[in-house]
């Protein structure tokens, strides 16, 4: 424990703030127990959420609710849900024998290192959101996914709640209670482009948690027959579908305890899913801009942002003499670029495009690749998002009229 | 040549890739991969073996990046572990990228302030401190056309009488000596780091021509779109040159 500490603090004090993964990655090393010692000291047990798409908003959310109810909880930041960047989380807040002060966890794992993880874990429940295509490329293929998510089921005792109209989670038969959620027929009919998921169950929910209504920011969610009117930290169908998720997981796990007024107002309270970069409002249009420094900066900042962004702006200037440095890092996450820009367009273009990321188009001239992305209707899924170095971070402020 | 129909994808394998990717060297890897399937094998996948792994099957082509000095005994003794099976590979003919430090490693012997540390002696050459650190652009003129990419070393390889350079440098230093880089056996070595094969997509073709056995000619948007943004960086560095 006090080696895990040491290196934190050093890790801290080389670099602040980039710290993260580093003290777990030594810790695992000289006590590869750490992690499931830990894990299975929580006296009201575990809960890991996983799946493709939305792992983070409904950590979040579920927190959230446990937390209004009164629930003492461990979480992790979902930078950190890679086994390393959890057992610093985990180092952080245990004590010198190992203990974390919380009445339960709450911990979002990436499903290939929750796979790996399985073994070492028992989870009181399971969470699990959705296989989606968009991250296939990453594992291959859905099934390969559904089989790593199949082993973190497995890790269940009391239930299994997952997204009961994604065909690859229905199909799963873990030995503890499945506990579905969903959308409606008409909600479903609503979405132009469906949900995403790799394969879609062809019956809807009758009964259960399920969102029956959307509109902007507004859901209606129905829960033990009730509906509930609930406010998403942002518009679209995909955090509706988290937050009756959220919930259908709380009530598990709450209980008679569970209060539904209770669960909304913890959902009003949350402040949007965008607080990691800064959002401005420009030309009427929500922005948030992504600065990044270095590969881990760009790593950890791509590992933030939501899957499935639909406009996102990627832009390099001539700031960063070599781009080789930022090869290391993947970037699939961020799916598709609408536009690519700065000096350095082409390098960073060539990145994207071998990692898997769509690029639409690339367009050195900043102020005009600014001009046209600020143009763009707003976004279906999340906002507008700027990911770029710090040259042309200040080039961006410069056009854009925005101070420092 | 058709996609293979054996079981299980064939593998471009990067060596030691928690080692050796300090500037995305290893990427190379995906490079090759990723350019096979836009080539119509889509059964071709990355593979990675970690230090002290030992590997399970034959790669169809092994990419070896750079390191760092202090690193540099480390790697060293992870290839030796693996020598048997490399060796055993180049005999067969399957392509190595080596770049950098990897390729340093894969030489006679290092000439370090410290001291001389053995290399693998699969490249019959000698790695040998250069008058001043070598960083910048780096472009060389070799079979496969201009080559560009970046440079960021203090040490030059000195290839045994006979042995063949990837190209002559016509920007920056390379290895030294108007050379860069060593074409021995199914070994392409080179002092461009980072993606210098997505940069030069040529030379990539190039390897996976040898790994695959067969002109390989890319298809579709997205190579296209990759080969004209590697176009526009070579033709912007050789202006400039």
């Amino acid at each position: 424990m006090l080696l895990g500490r040491g290196v934190r603090l050093a890790a801290r004090l080389r670099k602040a703030g980039g710290g993260s993964a580093v003290p777990g990655l030594v810790v695992n090393r000289v006590a590869p127990g750490f992690l499931g010692d830990v894990l299975s000291s929580f006296p009201e047990g575990l809960v890991v959420v996983s799946g493709s798409a939305g792992k983070s908003t409904t950590t979040k959310m579920l927190v959230a609710i446990l937390a209004a109810h009164g629930k003492r909880v461990f979480t992790n930041p979902s930078t950190a849900n890679i086994t390393q960047g959890l057992t610093s989380a985990l180092l952080e807040r245990a004590s010198i024998t190992g203990r974390i002060d919380a009445d339960l966890a709450v911990l979002e794992m990436d499903e290939g290192h929750g796979a790996r993880l399985a073994e070492r874990f028992r989870a009181r429940l399971v969470l699990l959101t959705n296989v989606m295509t968009d991250q296939i490329d990453r594992f291959h293929d859905a099934q390969q996914v559904q089989a790593m998510l199949a082993r973190i089921a497995a890790r269940a005792s009391d239930a299994v709640v997952l997204n009961g109209d994604d065909a690859l989670l229905t199909a799963l038969a873990p030995k503890a209670a499945v506990v579905p959620f969903g959308v409606s027929v008409d909600v479903l009919a609503a979405a132009p482009r469906g949900l995403g998921y790799a394969a879609t169950a062809p019956e809807r929910l009758e009964t259960g948690t399920r969102v029956v209504d959307v509109r902007g920011r507004q859901a209606r969610i129905e829960v033990r027959g009730e509906a509930l009117a609930v406010r998403l930290p942002a518009k679209g169908v995909h955090y509706a579908v988290d937050a009756a998720g959220a919930l259908a997981a709380a009530e598990q796990l709450l209980g008679t305890a569970f209060d539904a007024r209770t669960a909304v107002a913890a959902l009003d309270a949350m402040s949007p899913v965008f607080g990691r970069g800064e959002v401005v409002t420009v030309r009427g249009r929500q922005v948030e801009f992504v600065l990044v420094q270095n590969t881990a900066s760009l790593q950890l900042n791509v590992d933030e942002l939501d899957e499935g962004l639909d406009q996102v702006l990627v832009a390099m200037g001539s700031d960063v003499r070599d781009p080789s440095y930022f090869w290391p890092a993947d970037t699939a996450r961020i799916g598709r670029a609408r536009i690519v820009s700065g000096s350095k367009a082409d390098e960073v273009a060539l990145q994207l495009l071998y990692q898997g990321v769509a690029v639409d188009r690339i367009e050195p001239d900043l102020g005009r690749a600014l001009d046209d992305f600020l143009a763009l209707p707003e976004p279906d899924r999340g906002i507008k998002t700027i990911v770029f170095t710090a040259d042309s971070m200040r080039r961006t402020r410069s056009h854009l009229g925005l101070a420092g | 040549m058709t996609p293979s129909t054996t079981s299980g994808p064939r593998g471009v394998l990067a060596l030691f890739p928690e080692l050796t990717d300090v500037n995305g060297d290893a990427q190379n890897a995906l490079v090759l991969a990723r350019r096979a399937g836009w080539a119509g094998h889509l059964d071709v996948a990355v593979e990675r073996l970690a230090a002290g792994e030992a590997p399970t099957s034959t790669p169809i082509a092994v990419v070896l990046g750079s390191t760092t000095d202090p690193v540099l005994p480390r790697l060293l003794e992870a290839l030796r572990e693996v020598q048997d099976d490399l060796e055993g590979w180049i005999e067969d003919g399957v392509p190595v990228l080596a770049v950098g430090t990897g390729l340093e490693a894969l030489s006679r012997g290092i000439v370090l302030p410290e001291g001389r540390l053995d290399g693998l002696g699969l490249v019959p050459a000698v790695a040998e401190p250069l008058p001043s650190r070598a960083a910048g652009d780096l472009v060389v003129r070799a079979a496969e056309g201009d080559l560009v990419g970046y440079e960021n070393h203090s040490r030059g390889l000195v290839l045994d009488a006979g042995v063949e350079a990837l190209g002559a440098v016509w920007r920056g230093i390379g290895d030294g000596r108007g050379a860069d880089g060593v074409r021995h056996g199914s070994i392409v070595g080179t002092r461009m780091h980072g993606p210098v094969l997505a940069k030069n997509p040529a030379l990539a073709d190039a390897i996976l021509a040898g790994a695959l056995g067969g002109t390989v000619s890319v298809r579709g948007e997205t190579a296209a779109a990759a080969d004209a943004a590697a176009a526009r960086i070579r033709t912007a560095l050789l202006a400039s040159a």
